[in-house]
């Protein structure tokens, strides 16, 4: 039976040869499309990775004050880390063309150069420069560069994996290679270019290391981090300019607290020979009062008033004589005698007092020495907990946060997601597209089946018969799509912008397996599944239903129209008898909206960033300061900014924490007096999906700390991941003293020592730097567009070509009644209209929303905010563009309502 | 003569598949006639009502309706000459499938500007309480009558019936026929029908056999026997 039903497979798809080369052609042109997209990103993404593996690329790399020494690098190696050299100086050229030059000495183990063209320096002045700093300043290998007044030869053009994205500084948004390149000279000239002096600025001492089996980076970090240095090694005035001002304070801490140490001994010793003095003190106090008591006495004596005075009854036995006294010049000379001694009394008693409290105070001299070595003790552990010794790490970089490395792959990331799941939309659509068709085959063949079952033909038998062709159609059209596509035709168009960008060499198109697979595999497997779905529903009718080809009408379909005027009546019937076309219209429209939909987040991303970079960034420079001068330049804002990270999608993002003054006039933003509220850059809200009033962690890597933040506030700022604070709270909570700062923003340029300085970032560059991003995705934007275009006008004219055929007997019935071809137009295709026109209304919000939320996740590892709000007039221009589309398949269509003969329905007798 | 075929001539296919169906066929029906071609399986009855009927070119010859020559007529023409003059009766009634009652019939009444009252013809066919329903609802004789009135709505002038019982049992297609001879009492409505039930040509008005593509023998019925009369069917 099965040889005889695959003589109809060949026979059906003769018969709708048109329709299966048309659904066909689409595959072929769909994985065409996603296996250039994806295949093209994987090529470099795979390319990139062989070089680094071929070159040897780096772990990681770390800066240095001063180059480690001999001991520092044998324990490293110890540590299982191999270790280069890759110091470097930057030299600003005298002809400004040739911008500023990285100068490095030629990598021996780590970082190698891959020669793209020429050879390795033969010549001590031999140079290698890099792939787009060449391409940019047309060198070739036998040119000569001047550097410093040395004339040097380039011998070959490189690329080298840790300058894969050539960005100046790792901070920098984007590469411009017209100013900026590394070159590679040999041992000998770099030895020679140090010793001549001719230097701009002082060496940077970067290593590049690679990871043994068992060493992980925080170990070598936290090794690096434990050796320290005197601030006198650095051969930096600025740096030591710097270092005296600020760490250098902890200092002049100690020997305060050790001069406060010498001073309370001294105090203590004093006020000790002072007590040991008290006795012979108060001694001599009592025995001057008790003589004096006695003299008294002795003279009151002479007088007639005897009595023996003491320090307790003096005062009354005197008082008493004084009342018997009988002349009162007596009594006068009494009171007197009694005020002397309670004068000399109260001298006495004051000196009791004051040894006393000489004793007490010499006692408090014990405890005074003990609290200020206490104190000493406490000032020696903060300073130690501060970390504020010179650590000789100024910057440690990991691999996986090194912008510079493997840039293109990441880069291709996006490209690839998205052609993937294009793949899969269009494929998805193009089986239940397939399954329309058989679902109309089997309709049309309902009681060629009946009869087929009738005599004994399994359900099986007939399932695997109407599955062939789609399986077949598919695979083939997957085939010849894989096929096509690697030949790579396509692919350096898709590449171009990659290539023109990064520093890579031109790889040769490569389709990895799992793109066969994908092309061979996924497509008659969707095919089958989508199928056998449909059709074992329709299978499933008895025999003597599907021989008298009963058809089932759902209760949709038999919808009560009441007294509908009869054209409008008419075509809701149409449309309801072909809802499965009609929902597959609905649907290509949608998933091509979808697939059109991605193209436009991608181009409007790129448009919008490049349109709020230059809005939102308002001042003309930003200066990243290594050392600060204590005064704030005049014409710049000072502000304190501190790198974070935040995690999303398994991605680790730099978040920077900006503390500015409420006045910075270079940010729309008034940070509270808080240290939990604060406002965020949209690009950040928008990025890690935040909301007002949320809370957030980020995480500060390299102290180990994690910071929470309430939202207050979303600023609209879509240049960086901003978390903005107000300057004094930050400096608090990050312990810097109340005048530090790290950044300047100015609106012209200052005179600063370029020495001072991480990076400069002006304006231009950032704007610059915002539309590199729409060139690099441009090919793909445009690829995703046209495929939309044509998925959309192919569904469209297939589905509405099934509706037309499957009414191919009515319509000729109707021509037979006298219709003319309008009116038959007006009855089988315009109400197709209204599909499309209320259909796109409702699809293109849906499809953009749903992209909008899935969008998020395909630029998953891109560090940018997600505006991708799209101008009104954008989707009408795509509402109109629909219709238009629409209006030309429809008076495609009206031509083959011509081709119905009116003997179509005379078939329809015995 | 209300129709007025003259030496007409239909062939078929080229080279060895080449059929002359129609070998100069002529005959004439008066106005309010009914009329049936008989004939035995390919003797040509349904082209000559398909020809008349402008569903099927004619390669030579004349065809008059109502003075129309519609031989040689361009596409358009004939599409006027069906919507504005004809109305069709098929064996297997042709309905469409999801329209109900009430709009198949309306598929025909939008062509004319002047239809029949459309319950008064439901209620003529006793379609009245089925208006409502898909032809999948309705038995084979209800759709046949469902056809009939689709036919009828617009008053056609020519009623061209092609094997109208010949998918129906004797008892509904006495019904049918019934039906038809009503309505032709009642409209005055040319018909041609086409069949080959013997029964009913005792109740037309005239009778042409046809055999081999030509004029066997055409006659008029003088003593036509009422349908509701007719015996065997």
């Amino acid at each position: 039976m099965q040889k005889v039903l695959r003589k109809r497979v060949f026979r059906s798809l003769k018969k709708h040869l048109i329709r299966y080369t048309m659904l066909g052609l689409m595959i072929v042109m769909g994985i065409f499309l996603v296996v250039t997209i994806v295949g093209s990103g994987e090529t470099l993404s795979r390319g990139t990775e062989d070089i680094a593996e071929q070159t040897a690329l780096e772990d990681g790399e770390f800066e240095v004050f001063v180059p480690l020494t001999e001991g520092n690098k044998a324990h490293i190696r110890d540590m299982g880390v191999e270790l280069e050299e890759q110091f470097y100086y930057d030299y600003e050229m005298d002809d400004a063309y040739f911008g500023t030059l990285r100068i490095f000495r030629i990598r021996d183990r780590i970082n190698r150069a891959y020669y793209i063209s020429g050879t390795e320096p033969a010549q001590k002045n031999d140079i290698l420069a890099e792939k787009r700093y060449a391409e940019e300043h047309e060198l070739e290998c036998g040119d000569s560069l001047d550097i410093a007044g040395v004339s040097y030869r380039v011998s070959g053009i490189v690329v080298v994996s840790d300058y894969d994205a050539p960005f100046k500084e790792i901070s920098d948004t984007s590469c411009n290679s017209r100013s900026f390149g590394p070159v590679f000279l040999t041992k000998e000239a770099y030895e020679e270019f140090r010793a001549s002096g001719r230097a701009q600025r002082s060496e940077t001492y970067l290593y590049a290391y690679r990871l043994g089996e068992n060493a992980t980076d925080q170990e070598l970090k936290a090794y690096l981090r434990d050796i320290k240095i005197e601030a006198e090694e650095v051969d930096d005035d600025l740096f030591r300019e710097y270092w005296d001002r600020t760490a250098g304070v902890t200092d002049q801490l100690t020997e305060a607290v050790s001069g406060l140490k010498d001073a309370a001994k001294e105090v203590r010793d004093a006020l000790k020979e002072l007590s040991e003095k008290n006795g012979d003190i108060t001694d001599a106090a009592d025995l001057l009062f008790s003589a004096y008591l006695q003299q008294t006495a002795d003279a009151l004596a002479g007088y007639g008033f005897t009595a023996e005075l003491t320090e307790e009854n003096y005062g009354s036995r005197i008082q008493e004589m004084t009342d018997a006294a009988p002349l009162e010049e007596m009594k006068r000379s009494l009171t007197e005698v009694r005020e002397q001694l309670d004068a000399l009394k109260e001298f006495k008693d004051g000196l009791t007092k004051y040894t006393d409290a000489v004793t007490e105070i010499a006692d408090g001299t014990g405890e005074m020495e003990e609290g200020v070595e206490e104190l000493g003790d406490a000032v020696d552990d903060t300073i130690e907990e501060l970390d504020l010794e010179l650590s000789n790490l100024t910057s440690f970089l990991k691999r996986s946060d090194n912008p510079r490395v493997f840039a293109t792959k990441n880069d291709k990331v996006v490209d690839i997601d998205v052609g993937v799941i294009a793949g899969i939309i269009l494929l998805i659509l193009m089986a239940y597209v397939i399954s329309v068709f058989v679902v109309h085959s089997i309709e049309s063949e309902s009681s060629i089946i009946g009869t087929l079952y009738s005599m004994g033909v399994t359900k099986n038998d007939l399932l695997l018969h109407y599955i062939s062709l789609p399986v077949v159609v598919t695979f083939i059209a997957g085939l010849a799509g894989v096929l096509l596509a690697s030949t790579g035709v396509m692919a350096p168009m898709i590449a171009e912008s990659s290539y023109v960008y990064f520093s890579i060499p031109v790889f040769e198109f490569r389709v990895p397996e799992y793109l066969w697979v994908y092309a061979l595999v996924f497509p008659p497997v969707l095919a089958v599944i989508v199928n056998v779905l449909v059709i074992s529903k329709k299978l499933n009718r008895p025999a003597l239903s599907l021989i008298r080809n009963e058809a089932k009408q759902g209760k949709i379909k038999k919808v009560d129209l009441g007294r509908l005027s009869f054209i409008p009546a008419f075509r809701i019937r149409q449309m309801l008898r072909e809802l499965r076309s009609t929902i597959a219209v609905v649907l290509g429209m949608f998933l091509s909206l979808l697939v059109f939909m991605m193209a436009v987040n991608c181009y409007t991303l790129c448009e919008n960033i490049a349109k709020d970079y230059s809005a939102d960034t308002k001042f003309e420079y930003m200066y990243t300061l290594k050392y600060p001068e204590k005064e704030v330049p005049a014409g710049a804002e000072a502000a304190y900014a501190y790198t974070c990270k935040k995690e999303i999608f398994g991605f680790n993002f730099d978040v920077t924490i900006l503390g500015i003054d409420d006045d910075n006039p270079f940010f729309d933003v008034k940070p509270s007096d808080s240290k939990l509220e604060v406002i965020v850059s949209s690009a950040f809200a928008e990025k890690f999906g935040l909301e007002e009033g949320d809370e957030f962690v980020v995480t500060d890597e390299e102290k180990e700390i994690k910071y929470a933040f309430s939202v207050g506030e979303i600023t609209k700022y879509a240049t960086s991941f901003f978390i903005f604070m107000d300057i004094d709270e930050m400096r608090e909570m990050m312990g810097e003293a109340d005048d530090h700062y790290n950044v300047l923003f100015s609106a012209g340029k200052l005179d600063i020592d370029p020495g001072r300085l991480y990076s400069l970032t002006s304006r231009s560059d950032i704007v610059k730097g915002a539309e590199v991003f729409t060139s690099l995705m441009m090919p793909m934007i445009g690829t995703l567009t046209f495929a939309s275009a044509v998925i959309f006008c192919v569904v469209l004219y297939l589905m509405m070509k099934v509706m037309i055929d499957r009414s191919a007997q009515n319509i000729s019935l109707i021509k037979v009644f006298g219709y003319r071809r309008k009116e038959i137009r007006k009855l089988y295709l315009d109400g197709n209209f209204y599909v499309i026109a209320v259909g796109a209304l409702i699809v293109i919000q849906l499809s953009k929303k749903m992209m909008n939320m899935m969008f998020p996740f395909m630029i998953s590892n891109v560090a940018c905010g997600l505006n991708v709000e799209t101008p009104y007039a954008f989707y009408i221009i795509m509402y109109a563009v629909i219709l238009a589309l629409y209006f030309f398949i429809n008076a495609l269509l009206v031509r083959r309502l011509d081709k119905f003969t009116l003997a179509e329905i005379l078939k329809n007798r015995e | 003569m209300y129709v007025e075929v003259k030496d007409l001539k239909k062939s078929y296919g080229e080279g060895g598949s080449y059929v002359e169906v129609l070998k100069g066929v002529s005959v004439g029906v008066e106005r309010g006639e009914m009329c049936v071609i008989q004939g035995t399986s390919g003797s040509g009855k349904s082209t000559l009502l398909n020809c008349i009927g402008g569903l099927d070119d004619i390669d030579s010859g004349s065809c008059r309706i109502d003075g129309l020559e519609i031989a040689g007529m361009k596409k358009d023409r004939l599409s006027d000459y069906r919507r504005d003059t004809l109305g069709f009766i098929f064996q297997f009634y042709n309905l469409v499938p999801n329209l109900t009652v009430r709009e198949n019939i309306e598929v025909c009444r939008y062509l004319t500007k002047d239809p029949l009252d459309m319950d008064e013809l439901l209620d003529t066919l006793g379609l009245k309480e089925h208006a409502a329903k898909f032809p999948s609802q309705l038995s084979g004789g209800q759709q046949q009558r469902t056809a009939i009135a689709r036919a009828l709505i617009k008053n056609p002038k020519l009623l061209l019936c092609d094997e109208p019982t010949g998918a129906l049992d004797s008892k509904t297609s006495r019904d049918i026929l019934v039906l038809l001879e009503k309505i032709n009492a009642k409209y005055g409505t040319t018909m041609l029908i086409v069949t080959h039930n013997n029964s009913i040509k005792n109740m037309v008005h005239r009778v042409i056999f046809l055999k081999d593509g030509e004029i066997a023998k055409q006659y008029t019925n003088e003593k036509r026997i009422p349908a509701i009369e007719l015996e065997d069917l």
